[in-house]
C-alpha cells in the first residue's frame, strides 16, 4: 500500500510543486519505484500516442514508427538529463544526490501523462476548426512539464532562481557532451574491433 | 523424317511461346504523381505516345514553329521562322496557310502566337512587325491592330506581341516581350485599355528595409531586381477565364512554391484554386539535370481540369479544378515519343488526345488517352456535372486499377459524404489522405452519432454528476449524524 500511496503523492507534487518536491526530498513520501513507474507509462503513453491519435492530429506516418526508437528516445532523454544534472550539481553544490533527481524529475512527468492520455480519446472526436482544444491542452502539457522538472532541479539542490536557470542552461550543455563522448567512444570502439578483425582475419591465412 | 519433322515442329512451338503474342509499343517515359508526402508514386499510364505528325508532305516543312491552336480536329500552326500561319488537320493535310497581312507587299514577320475564336477568325500575334492581325474563317485579311496608344509602355520599347487569345465579349488580351506589368488589354474596336493581371510582387518588410537603408549601391546593383513575373503563355478556358503561365522563377520562387500559373477573371483578378496538397509548380523537386519545371504553354478542359506543359524537362503537369496534382508524364530525349523542345499544348475536344507542338522536332506529337485515363478524367467531369452515381463508379473502377490513387478515395469519399455515408466516407477520406474533408466528414458522423445515442449520453453525464453529489451528500449526512451522536454522548 505503501507503493500506491507514493503514487497518489504524484498529484500533490504537481499541484504544489514547492512543498512536493521538499518533502518528496526530505520526508521520503515518494520513491525511485513510484517515479520510475511514471516515467515507464509516459514512454509507454508516447509509443501508443504515435499510433492511436486521430487521423487529423496525427503528423507521424504509421510506417515510419519505430517502437523501439520511441522508447530508447525518451529513456535517454531521462537518463541524460538525470546524470548530466548530476554531474553539475555535485560541483555546484546542489543538495540532491543522484536518487532524489530521478525521483524528481520523474514526478515531473505526471502531467504528461495525465493530460496526453484523454488527449487521444479526444483526438478521435474532434474537427480540424477545434483543433485549438488539442493543441492548447498539448502546450499546457509541455509548459506544465517544463516547469515542473524547473521546480523539481530547485527545490532538490536548494537552488537560488537565477542558479536554477543557469544549471538547466549548462545540464542541457552538459547532455551535448555526454552525446558527444558517447558516440566517440563509440565510434572509436567499433574501429578497433574492426582492427581486430582484421589481424585475426590475416593471421588465419 | 519423322524425327527431322518433330524437331522443326518444336522448334517453331518453341519460338512462338517466346514471342509474346500481343506486342505492347514500349512507352518512352513514366507516368507518376505525387502523393500527400510529396513523394513520386508511379501511376498507370494515363495517356500514351500515339504518333508524330511530321508534315512531310508540305511544300515547305514547318520551320521552328512557336504556337498551336487546336479546334476540333483542325489544327492552326504558327510557323514562326517561315513567317506563317498554317491550317492543317490531323491526317497532316495543308488546308491553308497564310503569309501576309494586307495585300502580297505585306508580309507577316516571325509570328509567335495564334488564336482562333469561336467564328473561327484567326488572331495573329505578327511579332516581327509589332502588330495583331485579324483574318476570317477563309483566311481573308480583316484588320490589323498596331502598338498600344499609352504613356504607360516607354518610347523606346519595343513592342513584340508574343500571345493571344480573345474572349467571348471580343476583348483582346496580348502578352508582349519584356512587358511585365500583366496583360495587354484591348477593347474589341482594337484600343488599348490597360494593363491586366499584373503579376503582384511581394517584397518582405525586412527585404524593403534592408534593400533600401542598409546596403550600398554596389551591393543593391549585385541584388537581383525585384521586378514582376511576365506571362510565358496564355490559354482562355470555356468560362471567359485566362489560364496564365509563368516561367521566370528563381529557385527561392519555386522551393516557396510560387504561383506559376494563374487563372484570372475578367477583373484580373487570380481566382486559381489551391487546395492541393503541394504547390502548383510542376515537379516539386529538381530534375537530375538541376531543372525546376518551365511551364510554357497550358490548356484546360471545360470541367477545370488543366493541363500544364513543362519546357524544361518535356513534362505534362495535369491537375484538376481544385488544384490537386492528378498525373505527369512525358520525357526530354532522342527516341520516338520524346520530346526536344516542346512550345505548345492542345487537346482535342473531349480530351482524349493531346497534341504537343515541338518547336525543333517541327513537329506534333500526338499522345492519346488510356482507360484508366479515360475513367479519371471521366470520374471528375461527372462529378463536375453533379452526377454522383456515375463519379462512384467511375472512382470505383480508378481504384480498381490503381489502387494507389489516393484522389481516387478522396473522390469517392465526396461522393459517399453527399450521400449521407458518413463512417464510410471518414475511411475513405483517410486512405485518400485528405484531412480537410475528413474533418468534414467527421462532424458529420459526430453529430449522427449524438442525435441517435442523445439518450444514453445524457445517462451518463447524470450518473456521472449524480453519483458524486449523492456520496457527498451521504458522507454530509454521515458526519452530521456523528457529530449529533457525539453531541447526544457528552451530554
Amino acid at each position: 500500500m505503501r507503493y500506491v500511496k507514493e503514487l497518489k503523492y504524484g498529484f500533490h507534487v504537481i499541484f504544489h510543486p514547492f512543498n512536493g518536491f521538499w518533502e518528496l526530498k526530505r520526508e521520503h513520501r515518494g520513491s525511485l519505484a513510484a517515479a520510475l513507474t511514471f516515467v515507464g507509462i509516459f514512454i509507454m503513453l508516447t509509443t501508443f500516442e504515435k499510433q492511436t491519435t486521430g487521423f487529423l492530429f496525427n503528423p507521424v506516418r504509421l510506417k515510419d514508427v519505430n517502437v523501439v526508437v520511441d522508447i530508447l528516445t525518451v529513456t535517454m532523454i531521462y537518463v541524460l538529463w538525470c546524470v548530466a544534472n548530476w554531474c553539475l550539481t555535485s560541483l555546484m553544490d546542489g543538495e540532491g544526490n543522484m536518487k532524489d533527481i530521478f525521483i524528481a524529475m520523474g514526478y515531473a512527468v505526471l502531467p504528461m501523462i495525465l493530460i496526453r492520455l484523454p488527449m487521444i480519446a479526444l483526438s478521435l472526436g474532434l474537427t480540424a476548426e477545434e483543433g485549438t482544444f488539442y493543441y492548447v491542452f498539448s502546450y499546457l502539457s509541455y509548459i506544465w512539464t517544463g516547469l515542473l522538472v524547473f521546480f523539481g532541479t530547485m527545490v532538490t539542490h536548494q537552488y537560488s532562481f537565477k542558479k536554477t536557470v543557469l544549471t538547466c542552461v549548462l545540464t542541457v550543455l552538459g547532455m551535448a557532451i555526454i552525446m558527444f563522448i558517447g558516440l566517440l567512444f563509440f565510434s572509436v570502439i567499433q574501429q578497433m574491433i574492426t582492427f581486430c578483425t582484421t589481424i585475426y582475419k590475416e593471421i588465419r591465412f | 523424317m519423322k524425327r527431322k519433322t518433330i524437331i522443326v515442329l518444336f522448334t517453331v512451338a518453341l519460338t512462338l511461346l517466346a514471342s509474346p503474342l500481343s506486342v505492347l509499343a514500349e512507352v518512352p517515359y513514366e507516368t507518376y504523381n505525387y502523393n500527400y508526402y510529396s513523394e513520386c508514386i508511379k501511376q498507370p499510364h494515363v495517356y500514351i505516345y500515339d504518333e508524330t505528325y511530321t508534315f512531310k508532305g508540305f511544300e515547305r516543312p514547318l520551320k521552328n514553329p512557336r504556337d498551336m491552336f487546336v479546334k476540333g480536329d483542325l489544327i492552326y500552326i504558327a510557323d514562326t521562322d517561315n513567317s506563317r500561319i498554317v491550317k492543317t488537320n490531323t491526317k497532316g493535310d495543308l488546308l491553308m496557310e497564310i503569309t501576309t497581312a494586307d495585300g502580297k507587299d505585306d508580309p507577316l514577320s516571325k509570328p509567335q502566337g495564334l488564336f482562333v475564336t469561336d467564328e473561327d477568325h484567326i488572331y495573329v500575334a505578327d511579332s516581327g512587325n509589332g502588330r495583331l492581325v485579324e483574318y476570317d474563317e477563309r483566311g481573308n485579311y480583316i484588320r490589323q491592330i498596331g502598338r498600344p496608344v499609352t504613356d504607360l509602355i516607354e518610347e523606346d520599347t519595343v513592342y513584340v506581341p508574343q500571345k493571344v487569345v480573345v474572349d467571348n465579349d471580343g476583348r483582346i488580351y496580348v502578352t508582349a516581350y519584356g512587358i511585365n506589368m500583366g496583360l495587354l488589354e484591348f477593347s474589341i474596336e482594337g484600343d488599348f485599355r490597360s494593363f491586366m493581371g499584373a503579376a503582384q510582387v511581394s517584397v518582405s518588410p525586412f527585404e524593403y528595409i534592408w534593400k533600401n537603408y542598409f546596403s550600398t549601391k554596389e551591393q543593391r546593383a549585385r541584388m537581383a531586381t525585384i521586378v514582376p513575373t511576365e506571362y510565358s503563355n496564355i490559354f482562355l478556358d470555356s468560362s471567359n477565364f485566362i489560364y496564365a503561365t509563368i516561367n521566370n522563377l528563381t529557385n527561392a520562387d519555386m522551393v516557396n512554391g510560387a504561383d506559376a500559373v494563374r487563372r484570372l477573371n475578367p477583373t484580373g483578378k487570380d481566382i486559381l484554386r489551391r487546395l492541393g496538397n503541394n504547390p502548383i509548380i510542376g515537379d516539386l523537386y529538381r530534375s537530375e539535370d538541376n531543372k525546376w519545371s518551365s511551364f510554357i504553354d497550358v490548356a484546360a478542359t471545360d470541367y477545370g481540369c488543366y493541363f500544364l506543359l513543362d519546357n524544361a524537362n518535356g513534362k505534362v503537369f495535369a491537375y484538376d479544378y481544385d488544384g490537386n496534382s492528378l498525373f505527369v508524364f512525358g520525357k526530354n530525349g532522342n527516341r520516338e515519343g520524346n520530346v526536344m523542345n516542346a512550345v505548345a499544348i492542345g487537346l482535342s475536344p473531349d480530351a482524349s488526345t493531346i497534341y504537343i507542338l515541338d518547336y525543333q522536332l517541327n513537329s506534333i506529337l500526338t499522345f492519346s488517352l488510356t482507360d484508366y485515363g479515360r475513367h479519371l478524367l471521366d470520374a471528375l467531369r461527372l462529378n463536375d456535372m453533379g452526377d454522383s452515381e456515375g463519379s462512384i463508379r467511375e472512382w470505383t473502377e480508378v481504384l480498381r486499377l490503381n489502387s494507389n490513387n489516393e484522389f481516387a478515395y478522396t473522390g469517392l469519399g465526396k461522393s459517399f459524404l453527399a450521400n449521407g455515408e458518413y463512417k464510410k466516407a471518414m475511411e475513405y477520406f483517410r486512405n485518400g489522405n485528405n484531412k480537410k474533408y475528413y474533418s468534414k466528414a467527421l462532424y458529420y458522423h459526430r453529430k449522427e452519432l449524438m442525435e441517435k445515442n442523445f439518450g444514453k449520453i445524457m445517462a451518463v453525464l447524470a450518473v456521472a454528476i449524480l453519483v458524486p453529489l449523492t456520496v457527498s451528500a451521504v458522507k454530509k449526512i454521515k458526519r452530521w449524524a456523528g457529530e449529533v451522536k457525539c453531541d447526544m454522548s457528552k451530554n
